[in-house]
């Protein structure tokens, strides 16, 4: 695996006495779309302004390429575009003028590479108007081009989402697939939307009251999803000791006048079978499966804010 | 990393692509263009009789006055003297003192200078505060410049606002003059008699630029003051409040404290200097100009040192 793009090592931020963010660690490598996950307040957003540097840390260290965000914060920052928040521009300028803002703090950003980035985010019409006249979608693309005028390692965007409507949703989705495909950017998203985040990232990391509970693969999760079969009887008792026989009792649960069997739908004709053949009434067979949002509400015990 | 020099062309940019700006910068021009006007109209109502057959006159009166008044006191004598001498000087050169050159309005105008430097300290204090107000801070501290260096491209862009104010002040004054009195009146020597008794021809531009050298250092103290307030407050409107209300009370409160001799370190007590200047009191007797230097150099350090230690040190949580 090639060197990680972010390193966390042991970031803690405490306030007065309280950890707002206890001992974060993780690694992202390159390419990657790393979701940052939490209900709100549970230090997402402060551990993303460390990592920028926007707040202070109180111990611990974060790398990007290697380089300390707290010893040489100029050389870090020329690896990372962010944006944190809805992208606030200087509204008295025009969408060009605020682009020219930006790249001026960058060694070699040539016209035609603001050119290059207003076209590639279709920002090319109205880029010479003023942006109090841009719509909020039109300000999010802004701030991407803002962030990826000088082609950064790493993408940070805090909450990008947050008053954006589902078509720009959308927008912002497919071209940060498209960055991290094309250029090889890595990308830490932070939300509290997990289907947000479900279509976006390649890993998640769920944190909690400023711990990281847990990081997991979206891919892994996607294919461990169990399905269970729910089914409604008229003599729930009778069904359950017939049943009892094909699975172990532990994977078969009441939960009202139903009974739930974990087990994929290849089991639905035995079943029936079965239940038919001992004259119990079947009111209803269904398979459901267990999203990601219930996993993920498992993990943290259901405090997600969806 | 970012160059010092493109960061302070960004900041250039943000003062000088607002409206607000320019018309901050006209309002200064018209202030500066009806002060001419008004100084035209009042010579022209005064002097249309015979200024020749005036001076002698005054200087009559004010031989009568050395004769026979016992009572004056040795700085009216010499006053009396002096423009008595002058009045006899301008006679036997033909010059009429009265009548306006173009360095009279130049000089005038550095009374204007005050005019730009509350213009200077609103655009000072909304110069950190504003980014707070726009959101944009977060976008500009994550970037690959360091705080300070940000800071410092603020404040030399604040700076370089005050320059232009200040040339476009004494540019508007000497066009204004050389307009309604001629351009011709530029080389025109400053008449002031020297302790010895002597008439001596001096240089009106030195003379304004002395003006406005004194007034450059009160505005230099001011725009520092606001420019740490802006990093104080996140909020444009409450930094350029405060800015003017400490720029405004400031004086004033200085003067009616002036019986207590701890008014002496106040910043406000010591920011005209002027008050050394020939003939002119101190606020406290034992003040002198070296002991205002010193305050004066005292408060810069620490308005930049707090506003340093304001901008770079605390997380930008909101």
């Amino acid at each position: 695996m090639t060197e990680a793009v972010l390193q966390l090592r042991n970031v803690t931020k405490s306030i007065g006495g309280r950890k707002i963010v206890d001992n974060l660690s993780f690694d992202i490598p390159a390419g990657e779309v790393f979701g940052f996950l939490g209900p709100n307040g549970a230090g997402k957003t402060t551990t993303i302004r460390m990592i920028v540097g926007l707040i202070s840390m109180s111990k611990g260290e974060a790398l990007i390429k290697g380089v300390s965000v707290r010893e040489h914060f100029e050389l870090a920052m020329t690896h990372v575009g962010a944006i944190v928040e809805n992208p606030e521009m200087y509204k008295f300028l025009t969408g060009y003028q605020n682009l020219v803002h930006f790249a001026r703090r960058h060694k070699g950003i040539t016209k035609e590479r603001i050119k290059e980035v207003v076209k590639l985010l279709g920002l090319q019409n109205r880029i010479h108007e003023k942006v109090k006249r841009y719509s909020l979608g039109m300000r999010q693309r802004l701030g991407v081009a803002q962030a990826i005028l000088h082609r950064p390692s790493l993408l940070i965007l805090d909450e990008p989402t947050n008053g954006l409507d589902p078509a720009g949703i959308r927008e912002l989705r497919d071209y940060l697939r498209k960055l991290t495909r094309e250029e090889g950017i890595s990308v830490i998203v932070s939300s509290h939307l997990l289907s947000e985040m479900e279509l976006m990232c390649d890993r998640v990391a769920i944190i909690q009251a400023g711990k990281l509970i847990d990081i997991r693969s979206l891919q892994e999760a996607r294919d461990s999803i169990q399905s269970k079969i729910v089914i409604e009887v008229g003599d729930l008792l009778a069904a359950q000791q017939l049943l009892s026989a094909i699975f172990d009792v532990t994977r078969i649960k009441e939960n009202g006048n139903q009974l739930e069997i974990a087990a994929d739908k290849a089991a639905i004709p035995d079943i029936t079978r079965l239940l038919v053949s001992a004259e119990i009434d079947v009111l209803g067979i269904q398979t459901v499966q267990k999203s990601l949002e219930e996993q993920f509400l498992e993990i943290t015990g259901g405090e997600m804010v969806v | 990393m970012s160059s010092l020099s493109s960061l302070i062309r960004n900041e250039n940019m943000k003062i000088y692509r607002r409206p607000r700006t320019w018309l901050m910068i006209a309002f200064l021009i018209l202030s500066i263009a009806l002060m001419s006007g008004i100084m035209k109209w009042d010579s022209s109502q005064n002097h249309s009789r015979d200024w020749q057959n005036d001076l002698t006159e005054r200087n009559a009166s004010m031989q009568q006055e050395l004769q026979e008044n016992k009572e004056l006191s040795e700085e009216d004598i010499t006053y009396f003297t002096n423009e008595i001498m002058l009045n006899e000087y301008y006679l036997e050169q033909d010059i009429n003192p009265d009548e306006l050159s173009l360095w009279n309005y130049v000089s005038t105008s550095s009374s204007l200078i005050m005019l730009a430097t509350i213009l200077t300290v609103i655009i000072a204090a909304d110069m950190i505060a504003a980014e707070f107000t726009w959101g944009t801070i977060k976008l500009l501290l994550v970037g690959p410049a360091s705080r300070t260096k940000i800071m410092i491209s603020k404040y030399i862009a604040t700076l370089g606002f005050a320059l232009l104010l200040l040339i476009l002040t004494f540019a508007s004054a000497y066009a204004a003059g050389g307009i309604l009195e001629g351009f011709d009146g530029t080389s025109q020597a400053m008449l002031s008699i020297t302790d010895d008794g002597v008439i001596q021809e001096s240089s009106y531009f030195l003379n304004s630029l002395e003006k406005y050298g004194f007034s450059v250092i009160s505005m230099l103290m001011y725009v520092t003051m606001a420019f740490m307030i802006s990093s104080a407050f996140r909020s444009s409107s409450m930094a350029i409040a405060f800015s003017l209300l400490f720029m405004l009370v400031g004086n004033t409160l200085s003067a009616l404290l002036s019986g207590y001799s701890w008014v002496k370190y106040l910043l406000f007590s010591n920011i005209d200097l002027t008050q050394y200047m020939n003939g002119a009191t101190p606020l406290r007797p034992e003040m002198t100009l070296t002991f205002s230097i010193m305050i004066l150099v005292a408060y810069y350090i620490v308005f930049q040192f707090v506003a340093w230690l304001l901008f770079t040190r605390r997380d930008v949580a909101a």
